[in-house]
């Protein structure tokens, strides 16, 4: 087995602890590269991909103190689009655990989860279900 | 032998020309290693289940997966392809399961289906739920959902 760097394990996980990620401009090269990448577009004309803030979010929260989640899988999701985005908005993200249940292999984690624009303003919001790993013994 | 059949673009349709159970199926695409480093660089999600193939050798998957909101978004552009597209407003929500994991070389595509239809307090829009389905190329579900749509109504 590979060293294994820090993560965040089941048993260290706590309920309502909010976390809040840096913020981060999107970009014209984001949406291009996105798009190239995916095939996936706006629906709604002159805005960013509904889904491209998603992925971003994701990304930011790995750019926080508290180290990543050790996620076995992602196992479901609920999401919002609230308003849509356009280039040059910036945007961060929250995260915060509402539920916690042991499992055999590990646990489930739920995360309520937020992003937030350069106003204040919830832009899309919704829940991620993770398995997650127990801390090795 | 390339059939273009069901290929035909047919422009956006309207919430009236939507009908409820209404099925279409995408083409094909293959995810590769390609695909997944581009989409960690673009999102900055390095998890090692998707950039570690050392580590994931030895785990459950055997090898490196793609990110699920890869497969997420790949299944968004697929619609586009499916050559139904609505005339659609906005983007209002999805419930989502991530059931399998998809793998360097998958070939995966998306069937839809329209699972319901309502009007809203607005005359000119309606929503619509699409149902998803991402197969791969063994026809196993790798991931399944609906979508929420807000649809423009055909003009008075």
């Amino acid at each position: 087995m590979t060293p294994a760097a820090a993560h965040t394990f089941f048993e260290d996980t706590k309920l309502n602890d909010l976390v809040t990620s840096p913020a981060m401009t999107v970009t014209e090269a984001h949406l291009s590269l996105y798009s190239g990448l995916t095939g996936d577009a706006a629906v709604e004309p002159g805005a960013v991909a509904e889904l491209l803030p998603l992925c971003l979010s994701i990304g930011l929260g790995w750019r926080v103190p508290q180290p990543p989640l050790a996620v076995l899988a992602f196992m479901s999701m609920d999401w919002q689009i609230v308003r849509a985005l356009h280039v040059g908005d910036t945007v961060y993200g929250t995260s915060r655990v509402v539920s916690r249940r042991t499992m055999r292999e590990g646990g489930i984690v739920i995360e309520d989860h937020e992003i937030i624009d350069q106003r204040g303003e919830t832009v899309q919001r919704g829940r991620f279900t993770f398995l997650v790993a127990r801390r090795p013994a | 032998m390339l059939s273009y059949a069901g290929m035909t673009p047919s422009g956006r349709r309207y919430f009236e020309e939507i009908e409820v159970g209404e099925e279409f199926e995408s083409p094909g695409r293959t995810v590769t290693e390609t695909d997944i480093v581009l989409f960690a660089g673009l999102s900055g999600d390095y998890n090692v289940l998707h950039t570690d193939a050392e580590f994931m050798k030895k785990s459950i998957f055997g090898e490196r997966i793609a990110h699920g909101l890869l497969g997420l978004a790949i299944q968004s552009g697929l619609f586009y392809r499916t050559g139904r597209v609505f005339a659609t407003l906005a983007f209002v929500g999805l419930k989502w399961k991530f059931k399998g994991p998809i793998k360097i070389g998958d070939t995966i595509r998306l069937r839809t289906r329209v699972a319901s239809k309502r009007e809203t307090g607005k005359t000119d829009r309606g929503l619509v739920v699409v149902e998803r389905t991402v197969l791969n190329q063994r026809d196993e579900v790798v991931q399944e959902g609906e979508t929420e749509l807000m649809v423009e109504r055909r003009p008075a």
